[in-house]
């Protein structure tokens, strides 16, 4: 132990102002019989301070001196052995330096105040994060919602481009053959368009210019060959115009044509009501 | 006291254990005015003063066999018995515990108690009280007098704890470095 360093550390004039915890005591105690240097600098403290006590002396009144005798007397008559209670007093006066500590009462109740004060404490700190999560919560399901619209969306991108690249590929495809049906009789400047595989047999059509027909109507595609029209099935119009729409498999025809038919479709063409029709080439 | 005695504290000490009367009435004569003052400073009332002297000079008598020489000087002893019976009192009484602060919180106190009680060492103690600052001689007081613990000087006095021990020091110091002077 650096012995100068403890010495003016302020540990022993607070020993001797009785400012130590009963451990503090305890440890300067044993300094004291350890280090001669530490106990000759207690020694002058304590004196000091012994000096300053006898300054406020003052003398008692006359008849206490008497008082005190005639108890002596007493309690020796009638107690020879100091009470239990009693030497455990004289023994922690002379055991310790240090004051008396703080009263076991008084004890409980820092301690409630203390444990109410961390009760009130943990109650607002529940009480916030608690909003906060409400606050999260909502955030959360705002976020989630986006998340779901944003995947629909992208679910419409990805099945109009993959219809996109589905026409450009036909496009490139040097066995579609395009046909384009013009309007005939009273529907003449209407257009509708065929692109047909002949080796694969696979048909779509392109509805771009046919009116919107009524409710319980629909229009048929057919493919003629030799004069005799071939079902190649019914198909949509509205949103699906905009998109080659796959119809039936065709294996051969010279012409195509559309009628507007019952829903459904008819085994046989209603001829006055053909909209379009196109001749293939070649 | 060393040249006024005419037992020595060996003597003092040995004659106590002994039980012999006329050593403890030689001891009240030279240390009562000592241990007054203390009980007096500490309660702040002479009656009950009065009382916890009688109390401490019981316990003197009864628990001299435990006084050990090695361990210190007797008055050292006898003032910690003092100062420790007084602060229980102080302490046992509820009423008193407001008024410890109170007093505190009232400096006059410490001259007032001077004017009322004629000191032993008049001229010491004059010059004592001059020269240590108000702040000083009340933590000294809370302290060493009303056995406060650093916290409760902490509060009263409205100072961060970790200063109580350094200006505790501090007064000591000074008080230490007039004493020198004297």
């Amino acid at each position: 132990m650096d012995v100068q360093r403890y010495i003016s550390s302020g540990i022993i004039e607070s020993h001797v102002a009785g400012l130590v915890s009963e451990s503090e005591a305890r440890e300067v105690e044993a300094a004291i019989q350890e280090y001669p240097e530490v106990r000759a600098a207690a020694d002058a403290v304590q004196q000091d301070m012994e000096r300053y006590v006898q300054m406020w002396a003052v003398k008692p009144p006359a008849g206490l001196k008497k008082q005190i005798f005639e108890r002596l007397n007493k309690v020796e008559e009638t107690v020879e052995i100091p009470l239990v209670e009693e030497v455990a007093e004289t023994i922690a006066e002379e055991g310790s330096f240090s004051m008396p500590q703080i009263p076991v009462l008084k004890m409980w109740q820092y301690g409630a105040v203390a444990a109410i004060a961390l009760l009130i404490g943990s109650s607002i700190v529940n009480f916030v994060f608690m909003s906060r999560v409400d606050e999260y919560k909502e955030k959360y399901e705002k976020l989630t919602e986006e998340q779901v619209a944003l995947s629909t969306e992208k679910g419409a991108y990805v099945t109009r481009y993959q219809e996109a690249e589905k026409e450009m590929n036909m496009l490139k495809d040097p066995a579609f053959k395009w046909i384009k049906m013009q309007g005939v009789n009273k529907h003449t400047g209407i257009v509708a368009t065929i692109c047909w595989n002949p080796e694969s047999k696979e048909t779509y059509i392109l509805a771009q210019q046919l009116p919107e027909p009524p409710e319980d109507k629909q229009y048929q595609l057919w493919a003629i060959v030799n004069g005799h029209p071939v079902d190649a099935g019914v198909f949509e119009l509205g949103n699906m115009t905009k998109v080659l729409q796959k119809v039936k498999n065709v294996t051969n025809a010279q012409v195509f044509a559309v009628t507007l038919e019952k829903k459904g479709g008819s085994p046989a063409p209603s001829l006055d009501q053909m909209f379009v029709a196109g001749k293939v080439s070649g | 006291m060393g040249t006024v005695l005419t037992y020595t504290e060996a003597e003092l000490v040995l004659g106590l254990k002994s039980r012999s009367e006329k050593h403890f009435g030689y001891l009240y004569d030279h240390y009562s005015p000592a241990l007054f003052g203390i009980a007096l400073k500490v309660i702040n009332d002479e009656t009950v003063a009065g009382d916890v002297l009688q109390e401490i000079f019981l316990k003197i008598w009864r628990s001299i066999e435990r006084y050990d020489t090695d361990k210190g000087r007797l008055f050292t002893w006898m003032v910690n018995i003092a100062r420790n019976t007084a602060i229980d009192t102080l302490r046992s009484k509820a009423h008193k515990q407001g008024q410890k602060v109170q007093e505190l919180g009232s400096n006059t106190m410490v001259t007032e108690q001077f004017a009322v009680h004629q000191s032993v060492d008049h001229l010491g103690l004059t010059k004592v009280i001059e020269q240590l600052n108000k702040e000083q001689r009340v933590i000294i007081d809370l302290a060493y007098y009303k056995g406060c613990t650093q916290e409760e000087i902490s509060k009263i006095l409205d100072i961060p704890l970790g200063t109580v021990k350094t200006r505790m020091r501090n007064a000591i110091i000074q008080l230490r470095t007039i004493l020198k002077q004297l």
